[in-house]
């Protein structure tokens, strides 16, 4: 029970990275249709960020309260460094394409992940590098039983406000009713007096603010980075994406948590080699009966 | 000087050129019908004005400022509403947001809840519908919606595409009643309609669009009374 347990938990906090990454994907769709093949790799650069401020700050010294103020100002940081990088993005190569057919910004993305991974590769250098661990191992809980430590502590005080203030943005705030409105109707949402590049530019950054906060938790919690991780986590939160419903904001949720469980119980009952294999039959399952995807909206709409 | 001045105005999508030089006036307190067959660029010359479609040549000048350039938030900015061919309302928004975001430029809370009440006062059935999402309104409510929408933003000038189409008799008389009203009240409307007949009559002056040119213009009357009106759009002859 309590291996069963475990192996929850790992599913769960590996679950809510994945769901940070999910996010960028699903609310770049939701606003213009576009499958943002270079988030990835943009998490890949916010790892970068991470691991070069950590070296320079000498964060690996530091203890206690410090460590945790520290990992604050690196997601704060790295968080910008992302959002502000998928803005740049989206001025330079995906607005002059806006009405342009949806294979050009499409293959443009994959442009664009290249182009990151080359940086990456430029930054880190071929070979994987690990992330200091500045977090220690020790189990939080008492007893011999579960595993709990400051890492999954960490993935939880992170993961949990951030998706909270994303759900407060958009249900609440004039430019989530904005997001909202320009990703039914662009057209209708510049007749009501929405400046539709602005709230486009917004969702990039939110979507790449997760993304940098999501790629600090990455290096803290898995402990090695390199200029390829981008592709596969960029893989699997996609996965996550489409699963939950892409353009679903709670659907990136769901599909990122189901695809960590998946992944941790098939490694742990079935055997690590067979879990992506898993994970991606159980996509083709849903997809088959629910192509929408969980969460996702039916494509029957009165008009 | 008129409120709107649209000069020499050519626009299309394409190799398919849908505006052939049009000019069309509006003076400020003024309801201009704008009739014509499908497809005869009504609604592009709209979406020309609001800066959805970007014009080729030719001029738009609303209240003395020039509006060719100016992208669609700019110029609802200016004090131009907007009611859209096919209502356009958003579908997974609430009522009430459908209205907040006409007042979009409103930043002021309690002033915004005021002109949406004051919207909701010429459509009292939306008042009932607040909070249900506006893809499960009827045809007629969701036209309601989308005039009301375009009217929180207190406009100078109204555009009108078709607020008709597609609605049950007795809602397009209550429609129209509304139409007349706003008018009474100085806003300016240009109004594009399929039902020329109730447009003319509602209308001080009257245009007809056809493949992309003027080709009659008069009171409303005037242009009632027109044996080519009459004869192609009227169902009569």
């Amino acid at each position: 029970m309590v291996f069963f347990l475990q192996q929850c938990l790992i599913g769960l906090t590996n679950g809510a990275l994945v769901a940070m990454v999910a996010l960028g994907y699903t609310m770049v769709y939701g606003i213009i249709r576009l499958i943002n093949f270079a988030h990835g790799d943009l998490i890949m650069l916010g790892a970068c960020l991470a691991l070069t401020l950590v070296s320079v700050l000498g964060m690996a010294a530091w203890t206690g309260t410090a460590t945790w103020l520290g990992v604050a100002l690196l997601v704060l940081l790295c968080g910008l460094f992302c959002g502000g990088l998928n803005v740049a993005v989206d001025r330079l190569v995906y607005r002059p394409l806006r009405n342009a057919p949806k294979l050009a910004p499409l293959v443009s993305a994959i442009g664009v992940s290249f182009i990151f991974m080359n940086l990456g590769l430029f930054w880190l250098g071929p070979a994987d590098r690990s992330f200091p661990e500045l977090l220690p191992a020790t189990n939080l809980l008492a007893g011999e039983g579960l595993q709990f430590t400051a890492k999954d502590l960490l993935v939880i005080v992170v993961v949990v406000p951030l998706m909270i203030a994303l759900s407060v943005l958009v249900k609440t705030t004039r430019l989530g009713k904005a997001m909202r409105a320009v990703s039914q109707d662009p057209t209708a949402a510049a007749l009501v007096g929405i400046d539709v590049d602005r709230v486009i530019a917004a969702t990039f950054f939110v979507g790449g603010f997760l993304g940098g906060a999501a790629s600090v938790i990455y290096g803290l919690y898995i402990n090695t980075i390199g200029f390829q991780m981008g592709f596969q986590n960029g893989l699997y939160a996609f996965t996550a994406a489409v699963l939950g419903g892409i353009g679903s904001i709670p659907g990136a949720v769901v599909g990122g948590l189901v695809i960590g469980l998946v992944r941790a119980l098939s490694s742990a009952y079935v055997g690590e080699r067979w879990a992506g294999a898993i994970v991606f039959a159980i996509l083709i399952v849903i997809l088959v009966f629910r192509p929408e995807g969980l969460l996702g909206r039916g494509t029957k709409e009165k008009v | 000087m008129p409120l709107l001045e649209v000069r020499d105005l050519e626009a299309g999508y394409g190799p398919i050129r849908a505006l052939d030089r049009v000019s069309l006036d509006v003076e400020d307190g003024e309801l201009v019908a704008l009739i014509g067959a499908n497809g005869a660029g009504k609604t592009t010359l709209l979406m020309a004005i609001s800066g959805v479609v970007p014009p080729r040549s030719g001029s738009i000048r609303f209240a003395g400022s020039p509006l060719a350039a100016a992208k669609p938030h700019e110029v609802m900015r200016l004090g131009i509403g907007h009611a859209p061919e096919g209502r356009r309302i958003f579908p997974r928004l609430t009522v009430r947001e459908n209205l907040e975001l006409g007042g979009f430029m409103q930043t002021d809370r309690a002033k915004l809840s005021r002109d949406i009440d004051e919207a909701c006062g010429l459509f009292p059935v939306l008042g009932e519908r607040m909070d249900q999402l506006g893809g499960t309104l009827s045809g007629g409510e969701q036209q309601m919606l989308a005039i009301a929408r375009a009217l929180v933003g207190h406009p100078r000038l109204l555009l009108l595409d078709e607020p008709s189409l597609g609605l049950a008799p007795l809602i397009v008389a209550k429609v129209f009643e509304v139409i007349a009203s706003l008018s009474a009240r100085g806003i300016s409307v240009l109004l594009v309609e399929q039902n020329a007949r109730a447009a003319l009559k509602l209308a001080h002056r009257g245009y007809v669009l056809e493949t992309g040119r003027i080709t009659l213009t008069g009171s409303g009357a005037e242009l009632a009374a027109d044996r080519r009106v009459r004869d192609a759009y009227l169902g009569e002859g």
